[in-house]
């Protein structure tokens, strides 16, 4: 198809907790349907199969303004991305993302967290945010001078049970999300903090 | 010799690259020969060799096998896509973590060797496919030999 | 490591007697290879853990089917590679109980041996990095707990007077296996001295 509709503009990677959504600006076609292709290439491609590209596994073709490119993602090396505009036959120039995208520079903002009590039991439910993810998780005892003990936390091995604790104590817990793949982590969650069940023991 | 390459790549390589073994396997035809056969023997290698013998297949691998295979299938091309690319990072990752220690002896170069006359035997396509075919014997490889206390 | 080929039997031989021959073919070597004990077999599986028992080779295996007069093409495997595929089977688990703890003590299960006279080969010894995955059940919480441990894991936080469930599995980080889950276990814990004062 001979290149008539424009290119999509405004190419930009919105990525965060290590899930990357490629965005563009609509082609304007009066009362017409757009869609759009999506075609990546890993640093690999550019560097040593420049004429390759991939079509995205999820958004060759669609009709949204975004894609999800998380899975094409898996390396944390730099990634061109490039689409284009269809209506029909017609077909129009690739625009490419500029410049290309390396998930290490993603948000990582902190797990959500439950912190709850089953009887002595101190336990915690983090928020799943997938393989890549790990949690450092920091508890203690309420009190002046207490130690803070803590767990590293693989994403998906939720709820965790922190240990028993003492009736009647009151225990606080927070928690920052890592990702060994790009060396970086979130700032910690909010402190929670939750009294134990029973009597509190007479300290020794 | 410092564990350099994480075994989180590692794994992930050889996920990618169990979503596509069968495929990539039945269609090498040629049974009687193999690329990495070179490899078996050098189990008990000394860790400093380790390094050089990664290197080298890890380029190998680089700028031979992915460029000669041509692929057909959007879903297998992904898949080598992120195996090559993880390849990359690997290779940096190792090149920051090994500077100096990386020397080659005769027994590494060697069995470096014999992988490229391997590859050259055969036909290049047929080459390439039977090479990332092959990557369950280079990932165990790695496996065992970038752990710090191999087993016996 | 114990390889075992299975079958299933050809489509409308119903009545005929079918026997079967099994090769095998090491990648790499030159020509397929006769199984001694699997040639015109009326069952349908041929244990091939001797032909196979280097595990870091790769092998292929084919089976053929005879019947009357007739016999059929030979239907083959995909390459298999024992060090990668084969499963793992669960750890012996041994516990010891305290009041309010216990301790699971696990121990490697054994590489198959193709004479029972040979020194056992245990499976840590070939996968270092093989690794337990322990789930407890407190049954009156009815709380699943999950760890990952390699070798011993003792628990201090659990409740006097409780009986926990535990099963056990071994695995090797890669590529998927099939699990070999253990056993369930049950154990309860003794009665808490204090309450016993009360």
């Amino acid at each position: 198809g001979v290149a008539l509709l424009p290119a999509p503009q405004n190419l930009t990677v919105l990525s965060t907790n290590m899930k990357h959504l490629l965005m563009w600006s609509p082609v304007a076609q009066p009362r017409e349907t757009v869609s759009y292709s999506v075609e990546y290439q890993g640093e690999y491609e550019s560097l040593y199969t420049s004429h390759l590209w991939i079509p995205s596994s999820r958004c060759s073709p669609t009709d949204s303004l975004e894609c999800d490119v998380t899975d094409d993602i898996t390396a944390t090396v730099p990634y061109n991305f490039r689409v284009r505009a269809m209506l029909g036959s017609q077909t129009s120039a690739w625009s490419t993302l500029e410049p290309p995208f390396n998930r290490n520079s993603t948000v990582l903002i902190p797990p959500r967290m439950v912190v709850t009590e089953y009887g002595l039991h101190l336990v915690i439910k983090l928020e799943d945010l997938g393989p890549l993810f790990e949690f450092l998780v920091f508890y203690w005892r309420k009190e002046p001078d207490a130690t803070e003990h803590f767990k590293v936390v693989k994403s998906g091995d939720s709820p965790l049970h922190l240990g028993t604790m003492e009736p009647g104590a009151t225990y606080c817990v927070k928690a920052q999300a890592r990702v060994n793949a790009i060396g970086r982590h979130s700032a910690f969650s909010q402190t929670r903090c939750v009294k134990m069940q029973g009597e509190s023991l007479p300290l020794a | 010799l410092r564990r350099c390459l994480s075994s989180v790549d590692v794994h992930r390589i050889e996920q990618s690259f169990w979503d596509i073994r069968r495929a990539l396997q039945t269609k090498d035809t040629f049974k009687n020969i193999t690329i990495l056969s070179s490899l078996k023997n050098l189990d008990s290698i000394k860790p400093v060799d380790v390094c050089c013998v990664t290197r080298h297949l890890l380029t190998f691998y680089r700028d031979r096998v992915f460029k000669d295979h041509q692929e057909t299938s959007h879903e297998v091309k992904r898949k080598i896509s992120k195996i090559a690319n993880l390849f990359l990072q690997m290779q940096r990752t190792l090149e920051q973590c090994v500077h100096s220690q990386c020397g080659c002896s005769q027994e590494a170069t060697n069995a470096t060797r014999i992988v490229q006359d391997n590859y050259n035997q055969l036909e290049v396509s047929s080459a390439a496919l039977k090479s990332l075919g092959e990557l369950d014997i280079f990932l165990a490889w790695i496996g065992k030999n970038h752990r710090e206390t191999s087993a016996a | 490591m114990k390889n075992v080929l299975h079958w299933n039997p050809p489509k409308g031989q119903h009545g005929a007697e079918v026997t079967y021959t099994v090769q095998y073919f090491i990648y790499g070597q030159k020509e397929w290879l006769s199984v001694s004990g699997c040639r015109s077999i009326s069952r349908t599986y041929c244990d091939l853990s001797a032909e196979t028992s280097d595990y870091e080779h790769q092998y292929y295996a084919k089976v053929q089917a005879t019947w009357e007069t007739k016999c059929s093409e030979w239907a083959e495997t995909g390459r298999f590679y024992p060090f990668l595929e084969t499963q793992v089977g669960p750890p012996e688990v041994v516990l010891k109980t305290g009041e309010k703890s216990i301790s699971i003590v696990l121990t490697a299960p054994e590489k198959w041996k193709i004479n029972p006279k040979d020194d056992p080969v245990s499976m840590q010894q070939i996968y270092s990095n093989l690794k337990y995955n322990v789930s407890v059940y407190n049954t009156k919480s009815r709380m699943w707990s999950q760890y990952i441990t390699n070798s011993t894991l003792e628990f201090t936080w659990l409740e006097p007077s409780i009986q926990y469930c535990i099963h056990v599995e071994s695995f090797v980080p890669g590529p998927p296996r099939l699990p070999l889950p253990s056993q369930k276990r049950c154990f309860s814990t003794l009665k808490d001295r204090m309450s016993a004062l009360k």
